[in-house]
């Protein structure tokens, strides 16, 4: 029998369910599932079911290509790693090393993203970035202010131990489907679930409490519960008292946030808002779930810091049951982030406008001394291959804060970069206002993309680099609980395309950089070097078991910490920090010419911005095009039916859209998932002053029937 | 045995539609259908007791196996009629019938392997048994909280 069972982790969201592919004869022939596993226990979502069609997909990369006008042509690796790197030099010596960045994405392994970033800040340049900018940035800005680490405090298993869950702002059951098994037996054991959306959503349906809030509302929501239990006294006083600064201050601050005047802005209840704040204080263990909901908003670090003051006031934190869990979105966006993929931070979260992290990295990379060594001579070592590109490694790594995924966009729009690498990302469709992003990457002097599809982003590249997709390379990913998990590689890429690393090593040497790594296990090595969190997260350690290691794990003998803060928090005093945050609206309301609010999320079939689910057959039969929900009594307005074609127009553009009415949606709001390029044409690019991210769930729109 | 749902647990992700393809060749033999806005309801064979499709079944293809209803591949004619009685439409015919087969040669079905939210199960007693758990800590706690 020449059938293997190869373990791999799952290519679609942040929840890292294991499978095994079925390898016969070097060709994956099915999925099998992984009872073992900690957190899926065997199960998958109807996506990590499809996982295999998007692997011998007829529309996969499978050779570098070079655009000539209209027309690819296929290239030889040579040719277009030359051209790459003579893309991003030219742009260097012409415009300065500012003129250029690097998207990395939270689809490549931790590995992946480690090598992306330094090649970046080894080039001279701080613009590095990914796709969390647009999901969890406010997570990393908040939680590292309020409780001192970003990322989920409790493991998805520990759902379980609690007895009050409160979501709000994710739609989990189509999002991160396994986390429904875990909040189920929670209630089986008497556990109350708080349900917090615009939407009545499929997750609403495991809710005993409700609150059906309008869009862009959360500050004043969680204000509003605050207030409530400060009131009745229902704070765990001690834990006030030894754990966290700043309470009079918050205490003072939602004062003012009545059930009464909460009522107003946010729709719901004041009996509901009471009913909530009760149950979630006076629980035993209580814990918070939230995602993009709270996230997507020009407010988005303000919603953070008041569910994580939330939790504190209450002392729900540090415990089984409790705690503060960001779900994230992708396989590997908490490792992308861990990893320093982010414009604000260097690998393992060192501030990137700390000199001490930049001396510290200097020595740990030997910054400095190769950049010398490589300018004496005529041709930098590893920079033989090419000739053209030479020694690009600069003497010196950037200090500060680089330009975030959208500032790159808007940079690119203004003429202040001129050259991009974009690795497994679709800002053309992912991004808000999708019209003015691609404008902007056409106005590039240069743009190399790496995928494993012609996506809308690679199709306005001068280059396209053929990936392997994730059972073509092996590496470790960090699931949204901080779980780092080794998946396997189980089959060969096809055509010509090789690994994230490989491709990024020879560009590397390209470019006179000493990147010499012969394989996922001895990058993993470096990282357990310079990520002190990820010390003891060895290859050997990962590659010999099925639920990986949670960090912080500091050293080899380390078993890991699954739950945060049991010990206080890394600030003076072992304090976490309450923030007071003031109710802020939305960037845009309603007007005459836009009288609906869109918001927008995903469904259970598709993901992201599609490129994969929408090219797997039996994701896409289930939701085949772009839907809008529109409100029955709006829709009566309207004069539009269910199945109409419709309009949704926003000052950004308009898009066709199907109309499904429903009385999920509340009056005045409509939604749409960002699955499908109409979606983001409509979106805003407002930000969140301080995380940066665009408020895509908020945008004033227009309906009309289709003519 | 045969499969049961537990529909308060259902979340619509349609899980079990995509593995039940998968492991079937391309023939699904579950369907969730959504009933207002955002109830969800997987609806597969009930492995009935006085199964219809066996009745009907002339050459004996479909038959019953003790609590399972079984289907002999080599007897079918691929006539249809079982598609006609099923009063769940589950049973389909193309060339020949195809129905839940509940993962013969599996530990167990896939689907209920498969499902994230744990509302699929072989255990007939396990929602009700659920739900007297959930009433027995409501009942010692004085209501919920």
């Amino acid at each position: 029998m020449t059938q293997v069972l190869v373990a791999t982790v799952c290519p679609y969201c942040g929840a890292g369910c294991g499978l095994y592919l079925t390898v016969d004869k070097e060709h994956a022939t099915g999925i099998e599932f992984m009872p073992e596993h900690p957190a899926s226990q065997g199960a998958l979502c109807s996506k990590g079911n499809a996982a295999l069609e998007i692997l011998d997909h007829p529309e996969r990369l499978t050779a570098p290509l070079h655009r000539n006008g209209e027309e690819w042509a296929r290239i030889s690796w040579e040719e277009a790693l030359d051209r790459v790197a003579r893309g991003l030099v030219d742009a260097i010596k012409k415009y300065g090393v500012e003129s250029v960045a690097v998207l990395s994405s939270s689809k490549c392994s931790n590995e992946e993203n480690y090598l992306v970033e330094k090649l970046a800040r080894m080039l001279g340049t701080a613009n590095v970035d990914n796709c969390a900018r647009l999901c969890h940035a406010p997570s990393v800005v908040g939680l590292n202010r309020t409780l001192g680490a970003a990322g989920m405090t409790n493991p998805i298993a520990d759902i379980a131990n609690s007895k009050c869950i409160f979501i709000i702002g994710s739609n989990l059951a189509e999002n991160h489907p396994i986390i429904s098994r875990w909040i189920h037996r929670a209630k089986d054991a008497g556990a109350v679930v708080i349900v917090a959306d615009p939407r009545v959503t499929h997750t609403a349906w495991m809710a005993d409490i409700l609150l059906q809030l309008q869009p862009g509302t959360d500050v004043a929501l969680l204000n509003g519960m605050a207030n409530v239990i400060i009131k009745e006294g229902l704070i765990d006083s001690d834990y006030v008292a030894q754990r966290t600064r700043g309470f009079e201050a918050l205490a003072e601050s939602v004062k003012e946030y009545t059930p009464e005047r909460v009522s107003e802005i946010t729709g719901i209840a004041a009996a509901d808002i009471i009913r909530a704040a009760r149950a979630y204080a006076i629980s035993p263990a209580s814990v918070i779930l939230y995602s993009m909901g709270i996230t997507q908003h020009s407010t988005g670090t303000d919603n953070v810091q008041a569910i994580s003051n939330l939790a504190l006031i209450c002392g729900h934190m540090g415990r089984p049951g409790t705690g503060v869990m960001p779900l994230r979105g992708q396989n590997n966006v908490q490792g992308a982030c861990d990893m320093g993929a982010l414009a604000e931070f260097y690998p393992g979260y060192r501030k990137a406008d700390d000199p001490e992290t930049i001396r510290y990295f200097q020595s740990a990379w030997g910054v400095g001394s190769m950049a010398e060594a490589g300018s004496t001579g005529e041709d930098g070592a590893g920079g033989t291959g090419a000739g053209n590109a030479g020694n690009a490694a600069n003497a010196a790594l950037p200090l500060g804060r680089g330009l975030t995924a959208t500032e790159m966009i808007e940079a690119a729009a203004s003429g202040r970069i001129k050259a991009m690498y974009i690795i497994g990302e679709d800002p053309a469709n992912s991004d808000p206002s999708s019209k003015h992003v691609r404008e902007a990457l056409e106005s590039l002097d240069f743009l190399a993309v790496q995928d494993i599809f012609m996506t809308a982003t690679a199709q306005m590249a001068d280059v396209v680099l053929p990936a392997a997709a994730w059972a073509e390379k092996e590496g470790s990913y960090t699931n949204t609980e901080r779980r780092v998990q080794w998946s396997h590689k189980a089959i060969q890429p096809p055509g010509s395309a090789l690994s994230d690393r490989e491709i990024i090593c020879l560009l590397g040497q390209r470019l006179g950089l000493p990147f010499d790594y012969p394989d996922a296990a001895s990058v993993l090595a470096e990282i357990n070097r310079v990520v002190p969190q990820y010390g003891g997260i060895t290859p050997d350690r990962l590659t010999r078991s099925r639920s990986g290691l949670i960090w912080p794990c500091p050293n080899a003998d380390h078993p890991g910490t699954p739950i945060l803060h049991s010990a206080g928090f890394k600030f003076a005093e072992g304090r976490a920090s309450l923030v007071a945050v003031p109710f802020k609206p939305a960037a845009e309301d309603v007007s005459r010419d836009y009288p609906l609010i869109l918001t927008t999320g995903r469904v259970a079939v598709h993901h992201n911005a599609g490129s994969m689910t929408r090219r797997s057959p039996s994701l896409l039969e289930r939701e085949p095009e772009l839907y809008v929900e529109i409100n029955r009594a709006d829709a009566e307005r309207l004069n539009v039916e269910d199945g109409d074609m419709v309009i949704v127009s926003t000052p950004r553009g308009q898009t066709e859209a199907r109309a499904r009415l429903t009385d999920g949606v509340k009056k005045g709001v409509a939604f749409m998932p960002f699955h499908f390029p109409g979606t983001n044409i409509l979106t805003a690019e407002t930000v969140d002053p301080e995380a940066r991210i665009p408020e895509f769930k908020v945008s004033a729109c227009n309906i009309a029937r289709r003519k | 045995m045969p499969v049961y749902i537990d529909i308060s647990r259902c979340i619509g992700c349609r899980s079990c539609e995509v593995a039940c393809k998968r492991v079937h060749s391309g023939h699904g033999h579950v369907n969730v259908h959504f009933v207002g806005d955002h109830a969800s309801v997987p609806i597969f064979c009930h492995h009935c007791e006085d199964a219809s499709c066996t009745l009907v079944c002339f050459s004996g293809a479909l038959h019953k196996e003790g609590e399972k209803t079984a289907f002999d591949v080599t007897r079918c004619t691929g006539c249809g009629l079982c598609r006609l009685a099923c009063p769940f439409g589950v049973v389909w015919t193309d060339k020949i019938a195809h129905k839940c087969d509940l993962c013969e040669g599996r530990d167990s079905p896939t689907c209920v392997t498969t499902c994230p939210a744990n509302a699929l199960s072989t255990d007939f007693e396990e929602a009700s048994r659920r739900a007297r758990t959930r009433a027995a800590i409501v009942a010692a706690h004085g209501g919920r909280r």
